[in-house]
This record gives structure tokens, C-alpha cells and sequence, in this order.
């Protein structure tokens, strides 16, 4: 790991001037303010944008705060993951398209310190994102609905931040292994598509890292599975692991193809 | 003056304030950027008119990585 703390530093900086620091965890930070709003003044808005007929009455059903928090992650699952993806989905096969890589690879740095430390600054701006994220959403349903147990709370966070851990790991290995388009397109396949056949299938099998955010919701009702819980956080680590280790090793062997 | 009383100012700040937060950095990296990908006045009122996905969008595909 020659090099980490000096790679890690550039990483941080220039993560941090080109406002990534800044902007990610605002997205985060809006979507999670969306749901709970949205359900509270559904009525309201209802009335202003919709012909709803006279006489028209509807029932609206009584959100438990766990729903809307599940609300919140549905958002981040679909828009905030695009964003987190595709703003890192480059970061080591833009580098090679520019030329950049080849300032970085004649010189003595491992290749595990470099892809470490992208890793590592996009699994901080991600903390920092769902940080944002979950604060806003869980301000909106305290001051809007009611309050939750702080002890599964944190748990249904780590959760979904080792989801998280997951993607990034996913992301990292295809930007490592391919150029950025087909890494783009084959990141968000893994993503989207297992997301998409894990909710339409998903009945048939209970351990998988696409069920994980769903589970930390389920913590928090208190109807999860505990030994499913484990299996899944367990395989989720396992894969991101391996993701890494394979994402080290395709970096070195495509080191060749930088561009000069 | 008396509809703005009945707005609900501590559920609605919050949000406004993150937008706005949004679109300054948005327009402060346009303005120290060197190039953009397409018009720089496009972004600008890309980022102005539309609430927050103008901003995000700038981010993602306006700035064009040397």
C-alpha cells in the first residue's frame, strides 16, 4: 500500500473542488424531504393539480413513521443511486481515456492504494449522503407524523449503508474493468436489473444483497428473519470483498491500455 | 400578507433552503469552470428554471472533466 495517504489526499481533494462533497448529500437530502411531504399534503395536492370530481372522497390510509422512512429509501434506491453511480461510475476508466493514468502509473503507487483510496472517498461521500438523507427524512416524519426508536434506527442506517458499500464496490470493479460506457451500462444493469428481478422473483429465495435495504426496513418494524438478516449482510460483504480484490486486479491488467 | 402567515414556514424552509443551497453551488462552480458540455447560458437557465433536477443534471453531465 505504497502511497495510500498521498493518494487518498489527492482523492479528497479533488473530490472536494469539484463540489461532490457538497452537492451529493443535497440530492440525498431533498429526495428524503420529498416523501414524507408529499404523503402529508397528498390531499392538498390532490386538490390543486388534479380534476378531482365534486363530491369525491378518499380515504387516505394512516402512515406509520416506519412507512415513510420506507418511502424515503425507495427514493434513494432509484434516483440518488443513478446519481451516486453515475458521477463515480469514471473514476478509474475516465482516468485512463484522458491520459491522467499514465502520470499516476509510472510512478511506484500500488494499485491496491490507488483503488483503495478511490473506494474509500466514495464510500465517505455516501456516508455523508445517506447521513443527509435519512436526517431530512426522519426531521419531516418527527415533526409531521411521530417519532421512532433510536436503537433500530441506527441499525436500518448500517444497513443500508453496507448496501451501499455493496454498490460502490459494483461500480468501482466495472469502472476498473471496462471502458466508461459499457461500465456505465453494466454497473446499472447489475444495480437496476437485480432491483427489478429481485422484486418480481424475490419471493422464491430470502438471501440476497438486493433485499438488504427492504430488510433494514424490516428491522424496523420487527417482523425480519434474523438468521436471513445475517446470511444477507454476510453475502453482501462477501461480494463487495470480492469486488474489490477483482476490480484490484483488472486495474493493473488494463493498466496497458492508458492512453499516452 | 395574511396567506403568507398561513403557509407553514418550519415544514417548508428547510426544503426552500436546500434548493436554494443547490442551485448557488450549481451556478458558482459555472462560473469558475473553464468549458461546459453544450452553451454555458443553457446551464445557467437550465439550473435557474428547473427546481433541482437542472442542478443535479449541471453536475453530472454539464462539467466537462479535462
Amino acid at each position: 500500500m505504497r502511497g495510500f495517504n498521498v493518494l487518498l489526499q489527492k482523492e479528497f481533494r479533488e473530490a472536494w473542488r469539484s463540489w461532490k462533497f457538497l452537492w451529493i448529500p443535497l440530492v440525498f437530502a431533498l429526495l428524503g424531504m420529498s416523501d414524507p411531504l408529499t404523503n402529508y399534503y397528498m390531499k392538498d395536492i390532490l386538490n390543486a393539480v388534479g380534476n378531482v370530481p365534486e363530491g369525491f372522497e378518499m380515504l387516505m390510509p394512516e402512515l406509520m413513521p416506519v412507512d415513510l422512512l420506507q418511502g424515503s429509501i425507495g427514493q434513494f434506491q432509484t434516483i440518488c443511486l443513478l446519481v451516486l453511480m453515475a458521477t463515480f461510475v469514471g473514476a478509474i476508466s475516465k482516468e485512463r481515456a484522458s491520459g491522467m493514468a499514465t502520470l499516476l502509473y509510472v510512478r511506484p503507487i500500488s494499485f491496491s492504494a490507488h483503488f483503495m483510496s478511490k473506494f474509500i472517498v466514495m464510500s465517505t461521500v455516501g456516508f455523508i449522503s445517506i447521513l443527509a438523507g435519512f436526517a431530512a427524512s426522519i426531521y419531516y416524519t418527527v415533526v409531521l407524523y411521530g417519532t421512532f426508536e433510536i436503537g433500530p434506527l441506527v441499525a436500518c442506517f448500517f444497513t443500508y449503508f453496507s448496501w451501499l458499500l455493496f454498490v460502490i464496490a459494483v461500480t468501482l470493479m466495472m469502472s476498473s474493468t471496462f471502458k466508461t460506457v459499457v461500465a456505465t451500462t453494466c454497473a446499472f444493469a447489475v444495480i437496476f436489473i437485480g432491483q427489478i428481478l429481485d422484486s418480481l422473483v424475490g419471493t422464491f429465495w430470502t438471501i440476497s444483497p438486493w433485499k438488504l435495504p427492504l430488510y433494514g426496513v424490516q428491522l424496523m418494524r420487527g417482523t425480519m428473519e434474523m438468521s436471513d438478516y445475517w446470511w444477507s449482510l454476510a453475502i453482501t460483504l462477501v461480494i463487495s470483498i470480492i469486488c474489490v480484490i477483482i476490480g484490484i486486479l483488472t486495474m493493473k491488467k488494463n493498466a496497458p491500455t492508458t492512453k499516452i | 400578507m395574511e396567506e403568507l402567515a398561513k403557509v407553514p414556514w418550519a415544514v417548508i424552509a428547510p426544503l426552500i433552503v436546500v434548493q436554494f443551497i443547490l442551485m448557488i453551488v450549481a451556478l458558482v462552480d459555472l462560473r469558475k469552470i473553464h468549458a461546459t458540455n453544450g452553451p454555458k447560458i443553457l446551464w445557467v437557465f437550465l439550473i435557474i428554471f428547473t427546481s433541482y433536477l437542472g442542478s443535479i443534471a449541471y453536475f453530472i453531465v454539464g462539467r466537462k472533466q479535462s
